[in-house]
């Protein structure tokens, strides 16, 4: 007996002093940030993670919260741009308790109620910017007339500095979710889509007709020119083989008679030179040798 | 042995049995207070154990102590392996799974679909209009509608991964937002044709860039990539879509077309140039040699012509009149009549000069 008393009596002082711990402490997780009340009023919060002192319950008490970055996004519903354009619209915000008190004071620390309470504060914002700019500077192939990121950041402007100061939240993040047209005008958007595309099918069209026609006239352009050219080119070479030869013509100066009988000679035998067939009588030399005698020639010429 | 002031020391009958008895007892009692000792040692044991846990491989883990890391900086990360900590109320273990792809498609901007038209390909029946809330759409910068939607695949940097396990609640939806956004963002600076047929790279690009600048504004701390962007025209005008690029393509035919035609007439049109010249080459070459041969031919004759014409030009002309002759096929000879007067000769010609028929007839006049 002697000797198990103290080995109880360090269990139950163990225990009792667990219990204690587990009655003046608490700890705040990493993704949390703790409020403590002190019989129902605001006594202090921790911001850091780990282990805290606290009166047990009846004296104090403690809410723990979410303090990650949370995102809801907004009802998509219709806002009208300055130009008189009916838009649909909806926004994503992420957003995070900025100010526990304030937070639990106002939602009673359920996220759930404070982003319900969010939602419409971020919907007027969208609105009133949208009411703010042309539809052209959201919707628009012009890149830099198109002022996507300043609506988004202006919309942000306006939901941070109500949500901070009325929720105790911090919006950090708003961004543009899906954009559309009311259901009536989606009808009309089909016409005229369709209308546009009709035009472009005629211009594809006669576009590829004409670049063909061009492409087709300018080469037959091009290669007359090539041709035209090259026979330019052709009478040029003539020309000087003409002029070179006029060189060597010139030795037949020499004897006018005897180039002429030359170049005579060479023309009957060019010209006899193939497939021919001669019809000779007794006066065309040598066959007048034929005819016996060459004196009887001169009476037959005159006949000729 | 005689214990002094106990009673009856000397009756030694009961005192051995109570003796054995309290022995016996003394034994029991021991072997199973060493039973429960070995109890409490596999308890201690089994406490111990109960706190091993493994991280694996596609993991990191942080260990909490009462809600705050142990460690500093990358001492935080518990790589994979084996590893001990306390139970719940002291310790707390978040495992994050940096080696996971995950996958997340918007769809806010594509047609309503069923899950079982989805899985058998198929588009729904076009309707003329569409219902906001309902078929997900897109405004393309010129005004039209498109539908988009896109596949991204993200992991969490293993050098980073505190900041996604621990600063932010869903992720998974905010990243859906965010891929949302940058598909708005992105068709509202896109014609629709563009987005369609013609820059669909652009526009995944400028998706692409777009989230990736919003996931780095969040300091999310993952690596992300836009593996599919999707683009379609409302299903109602979808036939006008396609004629379009019929059309396109019809005409692209027309010009490639003429693009052959042209390349066929330059090249035919130099292939002949070439031959041009070359033949007016080879044509004056050989005039201007022939010429030079006859002058030196000329040349050569000239001595014996300027001797004796006469002779030279018969000796001439008697030699061609032989090689004429001799190169003749036909050769017809006419003796004189014996009147004297010539005869009249009558040719009867054929289209084709293969074998002339000659007639010849006597007529006296």
């Amino acid at each position: 007996m002697k000797q198990r008393n103290p080995i109880t009596l360090i269990t139950g002082g163990l225990l009792v002093l667990i219990f204690l711990f587990m009655l003046f402490s608490y700890q705040v997780r990493l993704t949390e940030v703790a409020v403590v009340t002190r019989f129902g009023k605001y006594a202090r919060q921790s911001d850091q993670p780990g282990f805290k002192y606290r009166f047990p319950w009846p004296i104090e008490k403690v809410y723990e919260f979410d303090k990650r970055l949370q995102n809801f996004e907004s009802k998509y519903d219709p806002a009208i741009t300055k130009d008189q354009i009916i838009l649909q619209s909806s926004v994503y915000v992420g957003w995070r308790i900025a100010d526990p008190k304030v937070f639990l004071e106002r939602f009673n620390g359920d996220l759930a109620t404070a982003e319900r309470t969010l939602e419409p504060v971020v919907r007027n914002a969208k609105s009133e910017v949208i009411g703010l700019h042309p539809f052209s500077d959201l919707i628009s192939t012009n890149v830099a007339e198109q002022k996507f990121d300043l609506i988004e950041s202006n919309m942000l402007k306006r939901v941070q500095a109500r949500a901070r100061a009325d929720y105790g939240v911090e919006v950090e993040l708003l961004g543009i979710k899906q954009l559309g047209l009311p259901e009536s005008i989606t009808s009309s958007v089909f016409e005229r889509m369709r209308a546009e595309r009709q035009r472009l099918v005629a211009r594809y069209l006669t576009e590829g007709e004409r670049d063909a026609k061009i492409l087709r006239a300018n080469a037959d352009g091009l290669a007359n020119e090539i041709l035209a050219n090259a026979r330019a080119e052709a009478i040029r070479i003539s020309g000087e083989a003409e002029l070179k030869a006029q060189e060597a013509y010139a030795v037949f100066e020499r004897s006018p008679e005897l180039a002429i009988f030359l170049f005579q000679l060479k023309a009957l035998e060019q010209s006899l030179k193939e497939r021919t067939h001669l019809v000779l009588d007794q006066q065309t030399p040598p066959f007048n040798l034929l005819s016996g005698a060459a004196a009887k020639a001169p009476a037959a010429n005159p006949k000729q | 042995m005689p214990q002094p002031g106990r009673p009856g020391g000397t009756d030694a009958g009961p005192v051995a049995i109570e003796d054995a008895g309290a022995q016996a007892l003394a034994e029991a009692l021991r072997s199973s207070f060493n039973l429960i000792k070995l109890v409490m040692v596999l308890l201690v044991g089994a406490f111990i154990a109960s706190g091993l846990f493994t991280v694996k491989p596609n993991q990191v883990a942080v260990k909490l102590r009462f809600g705050r890391p142990v460690g500093v900086g990358r001492e935080q990360l518990l790589q994979p392996g084996l590893h001990w900590k306390l139970p719940y109320p002291i310790h707390e273990v978040v495992y994050i799974p940096v080696g996971e792809t995950h996958t997340l498609t918007s769809t806010a901007g594509w047609y309503a679909v069923t899950p079982e038209e989805e899985a058998a390909g198929q588009t729904p029946s076009p309707l003329p209009y569409l219902r906001p809330g309902v078929d997900g759409y897109a405004l393309a910068g010129d005004g039209n509608i498109i539908h988009v939607r896109a596949t991204m695949s993200y992991r969490i940097n293993a050098s980073e991964p505190l900041s996604y396990a621990f600063n932010f609640a869903q992720v998974t939806n905010l990243l859906q937002h965010v891929l949302d956004n940058a598909l708005a963002y992105a068709s509202a600076r896109f014609n629709a044709d563009d987005a369609l047929y013609r820059d669909k790279l652009a526009f995944q690009e400028l998706v692409l860039s777009r989230v990736n600048a919003l996931v780095e504004q969040l300091k999310l701390g993952i690596t992300l990539d836009v593996r599919e962007v999707r683009t379609s025209p409302p299903l109602g005008v979808e036939s006008a879509f396609n004629e379009v690029v019929k059309a396109q393509q019809q005409g692209d035919t027309k010009i490639r077309e003429a693009e052959s035609y042209a390349r066929g007439a330059t090249n035919n049109a130099v292939g002949e140039a070439s031959t041009i010249r070359q033949d007016a080459l080879t044509r004056s070459n050989y005039f201007v040699k022939t010429v030079e041969k006859e002058a030196s031919n000329f040349l050569g004759f000239l001595p014996s012509y300027q001797r004796s014409p006469d002779l030279f030009t018969k000796r001439l002309l008697a030699e061609t009149t032989q090689r004429v002759l001799t190169n003749a096929q036909f050769k017809t000879y006419l003796p004189e009549r014996a009147d004297g007067r010539p005869r009249e000769l009558r040719l009867l010609l054929n289209k084709e000069l293969e074998a002339p028929k000659k007639t010849e007839t006597s007529t006296a006049r």
